[in-house]
């Protein structure tokens, strides 16, 4: 190969920091143009620059492997330095593979002594060795051969290649995808590093660092709802992001219908409590609807129909909290005499456990496979309890807890602390606190937080400062603090199926929804502020009563 | 090594015929044929006239297991004892192996290649073979078998076990007892000394040793 003289200098390392080696990086360069096929180029790059892929030693050796000559690869191995444990293993793999090609054209007796003449010698992997005996003399025993039948030898010694490169030191022999790897892995920290990424179709692209704009966080009040007559408890999606439901102080839920625009129209008004309603439970097809009263009663509603379908009650005793069972057939709620019980749909006790303190928030929850239940076993204590396995995992904070949420993917839990810190609990394994979340304001009453957001990145809260606050799960940084109510806010619900859609309740009497800046941009334009309002009456495509 | 108070012994009273019967039973399960006769014409005991007609057989069985002629143990317990290696897979299995070794050990690499994927294969479908089955065909792989891992199964007491355990289910074939009352009497005397042992512990009799038994 010419040594060409180098117009751009020779310097060892490149890169604005000097921390690349020019060899690794033409290297790495040449390998991925042979990857993709531009043979002339990547021939023509090795010349120019002087810096060859392979070493003419380990192009030999490529040749000899590609060609079938074992004993000539064999050979050349010995002559390349690298360790003894290396050059064993190296070795035993080459013959390995020349004793599985002897089985493929029945070449029995020749497996044989490779085996016993080469193989076995050199003293490694006892249990292969044995394997491959067994092989010889019974094929149908051993899978592993598998492998090799049937594939054409010119791609399975191409394949040999490419484990002994895995095998060999890295710089011998160009890693498959190297480059490609290297730039997936920057990638990843663009986009780890961006708080702001929440959108399913934001692609990454090269020419830039990936940065998204704050526009996509839900960060402006598209709608104001009204629908309730006092305080507003509770807000949650359907598990299909289509609906919203509200419960309130008033004695009612509310039945919100989230259009194709993105605006929510009221659908239905469940009454029947006699009491403020606590809480609210999609069932998992999002067909039916549990609503909780204050110590009193658990409502099963049909969403369609707004229809109260069956009231639940125990006698002596007011019910607490409400959640469905993965199975969409079963119930279970919190009881006042902390006992948590387990219903099916006729009304039928199925189970009951016994509490043992009072609690004022029984929140309650059950992990997407029906396994575990998490529920309040101390004021300052949260129980994961394993139905099948009968294992008790215990989640100690040092402050009360008011109230917790669970992650889509069951693996972790967010608490709410009486000292106004979120924490997020790994529960996986052995509880651990991953994050803690601040800025919020708590002093009395029961402010509830959630997940949300494109892959549930993100952490929303309410406060008793009337903002809704919206941090960066991974980081704990705090992205936004939004003004807009005018009383606590109680309860967040971020829509799951549109990352940039969130619902805030609160004292107030109203619903606030709040969307991403590029949102508003797309919405009728008949408001100069870019806010619509709804209230109670069911409105009309073409008018809106402000 | 004796706690008891000798004079404990003896009180038992043993009857000189089962004495008799005991050592009787040991040289027919050994196949000596020769001295179990001069047993029975010594002592005028009363036996049944073909007590000791198979003896011959069945040492002949013995013999080429032991020394490792599994071809010829079979063929002879194929005639002794028809359908027996049917009914006893696993010792049929343990016999065609030691021919296997054989020929690994008398460096007869394709004929042993040849008799393993005939023979020895079929076994390997019941998985408990298996490991076996594995053990004896890893043999192929070394030069020196007796310098690998499995050098237990060319040895003499791996030979002998399995000679063993053919004469036992010969004898087992033949509704004779498959274990010599010698050897029940003092396994029995081993198991009783140990449970007290456990129980009474140092307040009990040591453990049984045959060895020092004999010595005393």
């Amino acid at each position: 190969m010419a040594r060409p003289l180098t117009p751009h200098g020779n310097k060892d390392m490149i890169g604005s920091k000097g921390i690349i080696r020019r060899s690794e990086f033409v290297r790495i360069i040449t390998k991925a143009l042979y990857s993709l096929g531009y043979e002339r180029s990547g021939a023509i790059l090795e010349e120019e620059s002087g810096i060859p892929l392979h070493s003419p030693l380990v192009d030999c050796f490529r040749k000899q492997v590609l060609d079938g000559n074992w004993d000539g690869s064999l050979a050349t191995l010995n002559k390349i330095s690298i360790s003894d444990d290396v050059l064993k293993l190296a070795s035993f793999m080459i013959l390995e593979h020349k004793l599985c090609e002897f089985l493929e054209m029945d070449r029995v007796l020749d497996a044989v002594n490779t085996l016993r003449n080469e193989i076995t010698p050199l003293r490694i992997k006892p249990k292969r060795v044995h394997e491959l005996s067994t092989c010889i003399i019974c094929p149908s025993l051993h899978l592993s051969l598998g492998s090799i039948n049937g594939i054409k030898k010119s791609s399975s010694r191409l394949k040999l290649l490419n484990e002994l490169q895995k095998v060999l030191p890295p710089a011998l022999m160009i890693p498959e995808g190297r480059l490609e790897h290297l730039i997936e892995q920057a990638l990843n920290v663009q986009r780890e590093a961006c708080y702001f990424h929440n959108s399913l179709d934001s692609c990454l692209t090269l020419y830039t660092d990936h940065h998204c704009r704050e526009d996509q966080i839900p960060s402006q009040t598209t709608q104001v709802l009204q629908g309730h007559g006092d305080e507003v408890w509770f807000v949650q999606f359907s598990n299909n992001g289509k609906l919203l439901a509200s419960s309130s102080r008033d004695n009612s839920a509310i039945i919100w219908e989230v259009r194709e625009d993105g605006v929510l129209s009221l659908r239905h008004t469940l009454t029947g409590h006699q009491k403020p309603v606590l809480m609210i439970s999609w069932s998992p097809d999002d067909c039916q609807l549990l609503t909780c009263g204050l110590e009193e009663v658990v409502r099963r509603w049909d969403v369609s129909s707004g229809e109260c379908v069956q009231v639940y009650e125990k006698n002596g005793v007011g019910l607490i909290s409400c959640g469905w069972f993965p199975d969409g057939k079963r119930f279970f709620s919190g009881v006042t005499d902390s006992s948590i019980c387990l219903w099916d749909l006729d009304g039928k006790e199925l189970e009951c456990w016994k509490g043992q303190r009072m609690i004022k928030t029984s929140d309650l929850t059950i992990t997407g496979d029906g396994k575990q239940i998490i529920s309040m076993c101390r004021e300052s204590a949260i129980l994961v309890l394993d139905r099948e396995a009968k294992v008790e995992k215990l989640i100690e904070e040092n402050h009360t807890i008011t109230s917790f949420s669970l992650s889509r993917d069951d693996q972790f839990l967010l608490v709410n602390l009486i000292n106004q810190e979120i924490h997020l609990w790994d529960i996986t394994g052995f509880p651990k606190l991953v994050m803690s979340y601040k800025g919020h304001k708590r002093s009395r009453f029961v402010i509830r937080s959630c997940f949300g957001g494109y892959e549930q990145s993100y952490i929303a809260s309410g406060s008793e400062d009337s903002q809704v606050y919206i941090w960066h799960r991974g980081s704990g940084y705090l992205i936004a603090a939004l003004p807009g109510h005018t009383g606590a806010v109680n309860c967040v619900s971020w829509n799951p199926v549109n990352p940039q859609m969130l619902a805030s309740a609160s004292d107030d009497h109203s619903i606030r929804i709040w969307g991403g800046t590029m949102l508003n941009l797309n919405h009728k334009e008949a408001y100069s502020n870019g806010v619509s309002h709804s209230n109670g009456k069911n409105v009309n495509d073409n008018e809106l009563s402000l | 090594m004796m706690d008891f108070d000798p004079r404990v012994y003896e009180n038992v009273s043993i009857n000189d015929n089962d004495v008799r019967n005991i050592v009787l039973s040991y040289l027919v399960h050994n196949c000596f044929k020769e001295t179990a006769e001069a047993l029975l014409t010594g002592t005028g005991m009363q036996q049944s006239v073909n007590y000791l007609s198979d003896l011959d057989k069945r040492k002949a069985i013995f013999h080429f297991a032991s020394e490792g002629d599994a071809l010829r143990a079979i063929e002879l317990t194929e005639q002794l004892a028809p359908k027996l290696l049917e009914q006893n897979e696993d010792l049929h299995f343990d016999l065609l192996g030691l021919h296997f070794v054989e020929l690994v050990c008398s460096k007869k690499c394709t004929e042993a290649l040849e008799f393993a994927q005939a023979k020895l294969t079929l076994f390997g479908k019941i998985q408990k073979n298996v490991e076996k089955l594995e053990d004896f065909m890893a043999l192929l792989a070394y030069e020196e078998p007796e310098k690998s891992p499995m050098f237990h199964l060319l040895g003499s007491e791996y030979r002998q076990s399995i000679a063993d355990n053919l004469n036992r289910a010969v004898l087992a074939h033949a509704n004779l007892p498959s274990y010599s009352s010698m050897e029940r009497l003092i396994q029995q005397a081993t198991v009783i000394r140990q449970y007290l042992h456990q129980e009474l512990g140092k307040d009990g009799p040591p453990p049984f040793s045959l060895q020092a038994f004999l010595k005393s």
